[in-house]
C-alpha cells in the first residue's frame, strides 16, 4: 500500500486541514520478526483516526510508535513538526503535545486521582500546584466522576479507573491523543461510560488515534478507518466507504469474521 | 523484685504473641461469627484429632518444663540480679560521667520530641485495642503469673547466719511447698488481681466488648507507659551504684529516676498531643516534612553536639568558617539560580558536568595530595555539583527557583554547622571510651540506617540503571560486600581505614565502625530495594514516560515509591539485623552494651563471673526493640496497603 493511497480517502474539509502526524515507510523489527513494514499515513489536525485490524497486526505498535515507547528502526515519523529522533528534548517534547491511554490503565496506585491526574502538569509543565489540582478537579467533572477526587485508583471500578487515565492524558492540554485499546480490559457494562467521554473528546476537536475492537464507536465516531494487516495498512478510509464498500479480500474477511 | 519482674515480661511474651494472632484471626471473621467458647475452642483446636492431642501433650509440656527451669534459674537464690540493677548506668552509658547525664536526657527528650510529633502527624490508621482483645491480655498476663507461682521450686532453707543448710548427700534442702506458695503473698495478688480485671472486662462489659476499636494503639502505649513510669514514684526498684560501686542504700533508682522519666513521659505525650493537632491543619504537610528532615539530623546532632558539648574556637569560626560558609550558600545559590532558569538547555547541562567534574578531581586530588583544601570546602563543592546535575529537574518560576535557592543555602548553614562542631573537640571528659553500653548501640544503628538507605536506593538504582558505567560500579560494589564475611570488614574499618585516607583526614573508631556497618549494610539493602523495583510493573515506566516525566523525576514520583512499598518487609529484616548485629562492635574493642555485660561488669570484684544475669537483661532489651519495629514494620504495610488493590 503506497504513502497516497491511505491519505487519499478524506473529505474535502479534512484535506484542506494541515497534517499534524506524518509518518513516512516506519519499519520496525523484534528480532527477526517485522512488526512495522513500511508503514505511511498521515494525520490531519482534529481528524479522529481508528485503526483495525486482527491481533498482532501492528496496530499497537504503531501507535506506541507515534509517542516513542517503542523505537522505529528507518523511516520517519514527524509529530507537530518535530521530528522523532534520539535527541531526548525532541522526545520530551513530543511526549508532553501527545497524550496515551493505555489498555491497562496504568495509573499510578500509590497516588490518589487528583495526584495521578496533577503530577505530570506540576512537574512537567511546571503549574502552580493549587491550579493545577483545580484543573484536575475539573477534568475529572468532564469524565463524569468528581466525585472520586480523594480516592485511590485500586478503589475504583475499571470504567472509573480508565476515565481517570484520560483525565490525567488531558491534563497535559495536548494537542493529540493516542488510545491503545482503551476498552479492551473492562467489563461490558463499563465499555460505554469511557466510549462516551472518547466521544465528546472527539466532537470537541480533539486528534485522535484510536486503537479498538468497538466497531460502533469506529463507524460513528471515526473520520477515516485504518486497517492494518500483518504490519502494513491494507486499507483506509471512511467508515461508510469502509463498512460497505471495502475493496480488498483481508479487509472483507475480517469483516465478516468479527461482524 | 524488679528484675523478676523484667524477667517474666520475656517468659510471658510468647503467649502474648499467640494471644496477638488469634486475636487477628478472630478480627477477620468479625463480626458475623461470633467466637467459639473457650472449651469447644480447645477441643476445635488443640484437641481435634490423636495426633493434634499427642501433639498438643507433647509440645505444651516441653514448653512448661522450659518455663519452668527459665523461673526456677531466675528466681533462684544464686543468682545475683543486683549485678544488672547496680550496673544499670553502666549497661546504658557506660564510663559518660554522670555530672553530664543532662546531656542525655536532653538527647532522649529531643528523640521522644520527635517521635512524639511522627506519631500524632502519621496518617496510619491504626485498627486499636478492642476491649475484648484487652481483657484476654490482662487474663493472660495473670495466668502466666500464678502459672509462674504454681511452677517456680521451693528456695533453699538456710540457716540464721544466711548459709544454705545441706542434706546428708549434700544436697540443699528445700523449704516445704507449702511455705513457699504461702511467701509469694504479693505475687499472688498480683496475678488474682489481672486475672480478676481479665474476667471483669470480658464479662461485665457485654456491649462495649462488641466495638472493634475501644482505645487506639498510641493511646493505649502511652498509658501503659504511664503505669511503669508511676511506679517510680511508688515502688523502690532497688538502688543503684556508679561504675560498678558497691550498692549504697542511699542511692535509690525511684529518687534518681522519677523526675527525668516523668518528664520524658510528659516529652512524649505532649509531642504527640501537638502532632495531633497539628495533623487536621493545612500546614501538616510542611511539618510532616520539617520533622523528618529533623529525624535525619537528629543523631548528628545529638551524638555529636549535645553529648561531646564541642569546645568552639570562635576566632577561628569568624576567620574561616563563617566567611567560608557564607561564600558557599551565595556562590551555590546564585549557581543554581542561573541552572534552574528554564530553557537554559544544553549550557546549563554542560555546566553541571563541568562542575561535577571539578568536584570529582577535587577529591582525587586530595587523595594523592595535589593541592591542599579544608574537607569541608571540598564536601560542599560535591554536594553544589550533584544538585547542580539535577537542576534542570526544579526548573520553573522565579518563585519555585528561589525556593530551591533556599533550600539550597539551608542544607548547607547546616551542614557547615555540624562539620564545625563535629570537628571541634569535646569538653565532655569521660575516662575511657567516649560513650559506650547501650547508648553507642543505639547510634550505631541509628547512623546505619540513615546512611545505609539512601547508598542502597542508589545502588539499587544504579544496579538496574540503563547507563553500563552505573550498572557495573554497583554490581561490584554489591557483589563484592555481600562476597566478604562482615566481621573482616568491620576489623578492616576499624583498624587500616585511616591509612587510606588522605593527608589531614583521620576518622576515629566509633566513625570509622558506624561507616562500615552502613557500607555493609547498604550492599544488603540495595538488593533487597531491587527485588522491589522489578515488582514495578512496565505499564507504570511506560505511562511516566507518555506525561513526558524526565526520568528523575519518573524514578523518584512514580518508580521508587512503589518499590519501597514491596520491600518494606525485607528492609525491616534488614533493620533488625542491623540493630542485633551492632553487638559485633564488642569485637573490635568497642563498649558497646553487650560487651559491658559480658566483660565489664563479671570484672569487677563484688560481681566477679556474674555473667549470665547481665546477658538475659540484654537479650530482653534487644528482644524488646526487635519485637518493636517488628510490630511497627506490621502496621506499616497495613497501611501502605490501603491505596492498593
Amino acid at each position: 500500500m503506497s504513502f497516497s493511497d491511505a491519505t487519499a480517502a478524506v473529505s474535502d474539509e479534512l484535506a484542506a486541514r494541515d497534517d499534524i502526524i506524518v509518518c513516512d515507510g516506519i519499519d520496525k523489527w523484534y528480532g527477526d520478526f517485522q512488526a512495522l513494514k513500511g508503514v505511511s499515513a498521515n494525520i490531519k489536525e482534529q481528524e479522529v483516526v481508528v485503526v483495525l485490524g486482527p491481533s498482532g497486526s501492528g496496530k499497537s505498535t504503531w501507535i506506541r510508535c507515534i509517542n516513542r515507547l517503542e523505537q522505529h528502526q528507518s523511516g520517519r515519523i514527524i509529530v507537530d513538526g518535530v521530528e522523532l529522533t534520539n535527541d531526548t528534548r525532541n522526545i520530551e517534547k513530543i511526549r508532553s503535545e501527545v497524550g496515551m491511554v493505555f489498555q491497562q490503565f496504568n495509573l499510578f496506585p500509590h497516588l490518589s486521582v487528583v495526584d495521578n491526574i496533577s503530577l505530570a502538569p506540576i512537574w512537567v509543565r511546571k503549574r502552580p500546584r493549587a491550579e493545577a489540582e483545580r484543573q484536575a478537579r475539573e477534568l475529572l467533572e468532564r469524565v463524569g466522576i468528581p466525585e472520586q477526587a480523594e480516592k485511590f485508583p485500586g478503589q475504583l471500578s475499571g470504567g472509573q479507573q480508565q476515565r481517570v487515565a484520560i483525565a490525567r492524558a488531558l491534563a497535559m492540554e495536548p494537542r493529540i491523543m493516542l488510545f491503545d485499546e482503551p476498552t479492551s480490559a473492562l467489563d461490558p457494562e463499563m465499555i460505554k461510560e469511557v466510549l462516551d467521554v472518547m466521544k465528546e473528546l472527539a466532537l470537541g476537536g480533539m486528534t485522535m488515534m484510536v486503537v479498538t475492537h468497538e466497531m460502533g464507536f469506529a463507524r460513528e465516531v471515526a473520520d477515516r478507518i485504518i486497517f492494518m494487516e500483518s504490519g502494513e495498512i491494507v486499507e483506509a478510509g471512511t467508515p461508510e466507504h469502509f463498512f460497505t464498500n471495502p475493496q480488498e479480500d483481508r479487509t472483507k474477511l475480517f469483516l465478516s469474521q468479527i461482524l | 523484685m524488679s528484675s523478676e519482674l523484667e524477667h517474666l515480661d520475656g517468659g510471658t511474651a510468647e503467649l502474648i504473641a499467640n494471644a496477638d494472632d488469634r486475636e487477628a484471626e478472630e478480627a477477620a471473621s468479625r463480626p458475623d461469627e461470633p467466637s467459639l467458647p473457650p472449651l469447644e475452642w480447645l477441643r476445635a483446636n488443640l484437641f481435634s484429632s490423636v495426633l493434634n492431642t499427642i501433639l498438643t501433650i507433647v509440645f505444651g509440656l516441653a514448653g512448661v518444663l522450659a518455663f519452668q527451669r527459665l523461673l526456677n534459674w531466675a528466681f533462684s537464690h544464686e543468682r545475683e540480679w543486683d549485678a544488672v540493677r547496680v550496673n544499670m548506668r553502666a549497661l546504658f552509658t557506660f564510663t559518660y560521667p554522670s555530672s553530664q547525664y543532662g546531656r542525655i536526657w536532653i538527647t532522649l527528650g529531643i528523640a521522644l520530641t520527635l517521635a512524639g510529633l511522627s506519631l500524632g502527624l502519621s496518617r496510619m490508621v491504626g485498627q486499636g485495642f478492642s476491649l475484648k482483645r484487652i481483657s484476654t491480655w490482662f487474663m493472660a498476663w495473670g495466668g502466666a503469673v500464678i502459672a509462674g507461682i504454681l511452677l517456680v521450686q521451693p528456695h533453699a532453707k538456710r540457716s540464721a547466719n544466711g548459709e544454705v543448710l545441706l542434706d546428708a548427700d549434700f544436697e540443699p534442702v528445700r523449704e516445704s511447698f507449702g511455705t513457699a506458695m504461702a511467701d509469694r503473698g504479693w505475687w499472688w495478688l498480683i496475678g488474682v488481681l489481672l486475672l480478676v480485671v481479665g474476667v471483669t472486662m470480658w464479662v461485665g462489659l457485654g456491649d462495649l466488648k462488641r466495638r472493634t476499636t475501644f482505645i487506639g494503639a498510641i493511646p493505649f502505649t502511652l498509658g501503659v507507659l504511664a503505669v511503669l513510669v508511676s511506679t517510680l514514684w511508688w515502688f523502690h526498684w532497688g538502688n543503684y551504684g556508679e561504675q560498678g560501686d558497691i550498692i549504697e542504700p542511699g542511692r535509690t533508682v525511684k529518687d534518681s529516676a522519677k523526675l527525668p522519666w516523668t518528664a520524658m513521659w510528659v516529652v512524649l505525650t505532649a509531642a504527640y498531643i501537638v502532632g495531633r493537632q497539628i495533623a487536621v491543619t493545612d500546614r501538616a504537610g510542611s511539618v510532616r516534612v520539617l520533622v523528618n528532615f529533623s529525624w535525619l539530623l537528629t543523631p548528628f546532632v545529638t551524638f555529636w553536639v549535645i553529648l561531646r558539648d564541642p569546645a568552639i574556637d570562635y576566632a577561628h569560626v569568624w576567620s574561616t568558617d563563617l566567611p567560608m560558609a557564607v561564600a558557599f550558600i551565595i556562590g551555590g545559590g546564585a549557581v543554581l539560580f542561573l541552572l534552574t532558569k528554564p530553557g537554559l538547555g544544553e549550557v546549563g547541562r554542560i555546566i553541571s558536568i563541568g562542575l561535577f567534574g571539578v568536584a570529582i578531581f577535587n577529591w582525587v586530588a586530595a587523595f594523592f595530595g595535589i593541592y591542599p583544601m579544608l574537607q569541608k570546602a571540598r564536601i560542599s563543592f560535591l554536594l553544589l555539583a550533584l544538585i547542580a546535575l539535577a537542576a534542570h529537574n526544579f526548573a520553573g518560576e522565579r518563585k519555585q527557583r528561589l525556593r530551591f535557592v533556599l533550600a539550597w543555602a539551608g542544607v548547607m548553614a547546616i551542614l557547615h554547622y555540624l562539620v564545625t562542631m563535629i570537628n571541634a573537640p569535646s569538653t565532655v571528659d569521660a575516662p575511657d571510651e567516649f560513650v559506650g553500653g547501650f547508648l553507642v548501640t543505639v547510634y550505631i544503628a541509628a547512623f546505619t540506617m540513615i546512611f545505609s538507605f539512601p547508598l542502597g536506593i542508589l545502588l539499587a538504582l544504579g544496579r538496574t540503571s540503563t547507563l553500563p558505567i552505573f550498572r557495573v560500579l554497583s554490581t561490584i560494589y554489591i557483589e563484592t560486600v555481600r562476597g566478604v564475611p562482615f566481621i573482616t570488614i568491620l576489623f578492616f574499618f576499624s583498624t587500616f581505614l585511616n591509612i587510606f585516607l588522605p593527608d589531614g583526614m583521620e576518622i576515629e573508631q566509633l566513625a570509622a565502625a558506624g561507616l562500615g556497618f552502613a557500607l555493609f549494610s547498604a550492599a544488603y539493602l540495595a538488593e533487597n530495594i531491587r527485588g522491589g523495583l522489578q515488582a514495578v510493573r512496565r505499564g507504570q515506566y511506560e505511562a511516566s514516560d507518555a506525561l513526558g516525566l524526565t526520568t528523575v523525576q519518573r524514578t523518584g514520583f512514580i518508580v521508587l515509591p512503589q518499590a519501597l512499598r514491596v520491600s518494606i518487609p525485607p528492609l525491616v529484616g534488614a533493620t533488625i539485623s542491623t540493630f542485633k548485629e551492632t553487638s559485633l562492635l564488642a569485637i573490635i574493642g568497642i563498649i558497646d552494651f553487650l560487651r559491658v555485660a559480658n566483660s565489664v561488669v563479671p570484672g569487677q570484684t563484688v560481681f566477679l563471673g556474674v555473667r549470665m544475669e547481665g546477658l538475659l537483661f540484654v537479650c530482653m532489651i534487644y528482644w524488646v526493640g526487635a519485637y518493636s519495629m517488628s510490630k511497627f514494620s506490621q502496621r506499616l504495610e497495613r497501611h501502605l496497603g490501603v491505596g492498593e488493590h
